[in-house]
């Protein structure tokens, strides 16, 4: 019983992350946190603006990265690392999550296989 | 107009590439769940109630040591890469109801949210898809967690098979939507190079944050400097 109601604690502490941004930037209120440049004639929302666009970018590349060179928190360049880097290389060319994913699969089995 | 439902049904197949890496994370869950002495029950109702792998697993490594205030603020401050998350999605849900913004939050994780907002980039994104997106991971991580509760051990690493690496080619694949000059693909290299040293250096997931509040900010300054250039 006590460990359901951490895990509640758990799941809306959770929701706070979740929801906060999505509920205060997601507004269509007509301060125009988006919208402002062309309208308001102000910087600051269309700053906002901008600098959301770089957002996805940045975050994915941030889980990326780790994930693929220091999965267990440090640095290790062993198969999988050279399979994500293959699979850059292909995502690069195919801008397609599948073929990156065929691709580096591919080489990981291929290599464990041959006995890497 | 496209329907509502097809669009769900093409979110959650979107997930499909994506289930044996999480169900072989929520395998790993599950067994290190029993280990510090869980149910099976109690590790499939803490995946489906808290629905937050990172922190599920940070949390299994103090429990018993630490009081619920401290997990629950282990768990918030591991989920603060999704106000990053939540920032950047926000301005293609502003036409939704608060519950509908509710209800894609409650279940957003880092897959569905990676779906949702490369869809929207190429602009076939929809608010069905992304719930379709998070409806399939959903259901996934709590499967998976159930299964290495109740089978133990007897399961294999998920490493040997590259299941680890289902997530980092999915989202390189989801990137490329993002890496549409040179700015953005400055500030994908160096959101990469920012998080992989501060994974090294920090605790938690502080590096997401780190990295994605840089490189994002990086792209802006970019931006700004390549418009005085122009202006000179």
């Amino acid at each position: 019983m006590e460990a359901l109601l951490i895990f509640a604690g758990m799941a809306l502490a959770t929701f706070v992350t979740r929801y906060t941004m999505i509920a205060v930037l997601g507004r269509p209120d007509p301060a125009r946190p988006f919208g402002g440049d062309e309208e308001s004639g102000g910087v600051q929302p269309g700053l906002l603006r901008r600098w959301l666009r770089y957002v996805p970018a940045a975050v994915l590349a941030a889980l990326v990265v780790p994930a693929a060179l220091a999965p267990r928190g440090e640095l290790d360049l062993g198969l999988p690392a050279l399979a994500v880097l293959i699979g850059a290389v292909v995502a690069w060319r195919t801008r397609n999550v599948l073929w990156t994913i065929a691709a580096g699969m591919t080489l990981f089995w291929l290599f464990r296989a041959l006995g890497w | 107009m496209r329907s509502g439902s097809h669009d769900f049904w093409r979110g959650v197949w979107a997930t499909a590439p994506l289930l044996p890496g999480v169900v072989a994370f929520g395998l790993l869950y599950g067994v290190m769940a029993r280990q510090v002495g869980f149910t099976p029950w109690q590790a499939w109702a803490m995946s489906l109630i808290v629905h937050a792998g990172s922190a599920q697993f940070a949390v299994l490594g103090m429990w018993g040591a630490a009081g619920a205030t401290t997990i629950i603020l282990t768990t918030l401050v591991i989920n603060l890469r999704h106000l990053l998350m939540g920032a950047s999605v926000a301005p293609h849900l502003r036409d939704l109801s608060p519950p509908w913004k509710a209800l894609l939050a409650l279940w957003m994780s880092d897959e569905s949210y990676a779906l949702a907002i490369a869809e929207y980039e190429r602009g076939r994104g929809s608010h069905w898809y992304f719930l379709g997106a998070n409806v399939g991971i959903y259901l996934a991580w709590p499967a998976g967690g159930l299964l290495g509760a109740t089978l133990g051990t007897a399961i294999p690493n998920p490493g040997r098979y590259g299941l680890d690496l289902l997530f980092p080619l999915a989202f390189l694949g989801l990137l490329t939507a993002f890496l549409t000059d040179r700015i953005s693909v400055a500030v994908a290299l160096a959101g990469g190079g920012l998080a992989l040293m501060g994974a090294l250096l920090l605790p938690g997931k502080w590096h997401v944050v780190v990295a994605g509040l840089l490189g994002s900010a990086l792209g802006l300054l970019l931006e700004e400097v390549g418009k005085r250039w122009k202006r000179c």
